[in-house]
């Protein structure tokens, strides 16, 4: 069967930071945290405080218009509208008349979303056990199913592919990136939208991750440099909310319409750690890196940069580098590696998306952003690779590589390499 | 707020119908509103108006029907 290259031809990220996806990389680059204080007093049984990621400047009815913002809950806002910039800028009309729409028939969307639309369904049970309300809004199901976000993107672009979402923790986005590519790839789409959305600020959400204790602490003074992967010092996890996007095509078509191609993917791998659905384990961690990398026919020296999974937990970074050491041998030591959850959070099912989009960035920038809180003190047992301290430029990249390692052991690990120069 | 203004406004706002397009006459249907939007809707008068829309209403086709079937529950409510 024959392969396709695969193209990324769109990019789309909506920032914590406010602007646009370059912006988003500069603020990275420069080791800028986008983690502020949460703290919510009103109408909660407890208050709620913790270091978060917010997406404030987002308006939905400014980037979706009033009556489509309205007919979704926030993280299929994030992904719409995280959607529409990547296939903006892919240069792809909306939509096609009826006459021209055959082509889309075939192209589809998948989507990643680890809590989906939770926060409508709290919301409903607030309505109804605490106000004794005994109905609650009829577009609940459409608003809170998981896969809402392929649902609208497909309808607001006409595809007519395969539309459909992965839930898997962490690694909901890099799987759904990674299926995506796979059906690029095989010919099966000639253009797939990929991507990832979540927010994680339901009260009922945050009291369940806190009630696990691996969320980092901290408060208004603190709070910026909270997420702190791989320090000797790292206290715990920073959740935020957010939506990431790439519009994947068939080389051959995006050269043929003179699109601006932004990066390659070329490989894609996966493994189950089948041990325990929360502790990381280094084996299923190096599968999944070999995985990608034979998938992607690369060797390990032809990888520049790593984004790890990298969320701070105890437990959770020195497994991770142990994987890339087993997996780099005598190359650990000088592969530039990096955890950007230390300035944009822990998007959960957004995670792999929006560290996809850095990692293509990095290669189409040819620029490595750093971990953020992690100068002088890198955790002994996190040692053996190349800790970007600060952001780097001019760095020669041809491949990089995305680490998702998520709870319930699903690994998956996506290959890129640079745009042609 | 009054029935009308209540279905202008969710007319507007969620289905982005121009304002002078809302005459009694209208058909739902022709506005954009599906069944699940004209469930929606009436949700949306119960919540704001404080009444309670039974299950087996005729379902209203017109600005005008819909405007009755608030105003008559509005006036059972008010006695």
């Amino acid at each position: 069967m024959r392969t396709h290259r695969v193209a990324i031809t769109g990019i789309g990220v909506i920032s914590p930071y406010g602007g646009d996806a370059r912006d988003f990389f500069d603020r990275l680059l420069a080791g800028e945290s986008a983690v502020r204080h949460l703290l919510v007093t009103e109408d909660l049984p407890r208050p709620l405080s913790h270091p978060f990621v917010s997406c404030h400047g987002f308006d939905p009815e400014a980037a979706l218009g009033k009556p489509l913002a309205l007919m979704m809950e926030r993280f299929a806002q994030l992904g719409m509208a995280a959607a529409f910039q990547a296939w903006d800028q892919a240069g792809l009309p909306r939509k096609v008349d009826e006459a021209d729409g055959d082509e889309r028939e075939g192209w589809g969307c998948i989507w990643g979303t680890a809590l989906g639309g939770l926060e409508a369904h709290e919301r409903g049970g607030r309505e109804m056990w605490l106000k004794g309300r005994e109905r609650v809004s009829p577009l609940s199901v459409v608003q809170g199913m998981n896969n809402a976000v392929n649902a609208h993107i497909s309808i607001q672009l006409g595809l007519g592919g395969l539309s459909t979402s992965h839930t898997a923790a962490c690694a909901s986005a890099s799987i759904a990136i990674g299926e995506a590519f796979r059906r690029v790839r095989s010919g099966e789409a000639t253009v797939m939208v990929t991507g990832g959305s979540d927010i994680c600020q339901s009260y009922s959400v945050l009291r369940a991750w806190e009630a696990m204790r691996v969320m980092a602490p901290g408060n208004a003074e603190t709070a910026s440099a909270a997420c702190r992967p791989f320090a000797a010092d790292r206290a715990g996890l920073v959740l935020g909310e957010g939506g990431a996007a790439l519009v994947l095509e068939d080389w051959d078509h995006a050269i043929a319409r003179g699109a601006t191609i932004h990066g390659e993917i070329v490989g894609y791998g996966t493994s189950c750690d089948h041990s325990h659905l929360v502790r990381p384990h280094r084996q299923g961690q190096v599968r999944a890196l070999r995985a990608a990398l034979a998938d992607a026919g690369l060797a390990p020296q032809d990888v520049g940069y790593v984004n790890a999974h990298g969320t701070a937990t105890p437990e959770g970074d020195p497994v991770e580098v142990a994987a890339l050491c087993e997996v780099f041998g005598d190359g650990a030591a000088g592969l530039p590696v990096s955890a950007t959850k230390s300035m944009h959070g822990h998007l959960l099912g957004a995670a792999g998306a929006i560290e996809a989009v850095v990692t293509v960035l990095a290669l189409r920038e040819q620029a490595v952003p750093p971990t953020a809180h992690l100068a002088g003190r890198i955790d002994p047992a996190c040692e053996g690779v190349d800790h970007v301290l600060e952001g780097r430029r001019q760095v020669p990249l041809r491949a990089a590589l995305s680490n998702s390692f998520a709870f319930g052991g699903s690994n998956a690990v996506l290959a890129f390499r640079a745009p042609p120069r | 707020m009054s029935s009308t203004e209540l279905i202008r406004t969710f007319l507007v706002d969620r289905l982005g119908v121009q304002p002078e397009q809302v005459m009694p006459e209208a058909l739902l249907a022709e506005l954009g509103v599906d069944s699940l939007m004209l469930a929606e809707l009436m949700f949306e008068a119960e919540d704001r108006l404080g009444i309670d829309i039974p299950s087996d209403v005729q379902p209203p086709r017109t600005v005008a029907e819909m405007q009755a079937v608030i105003d008559s529950l509005a006036a059972l409510k008010t006695g």
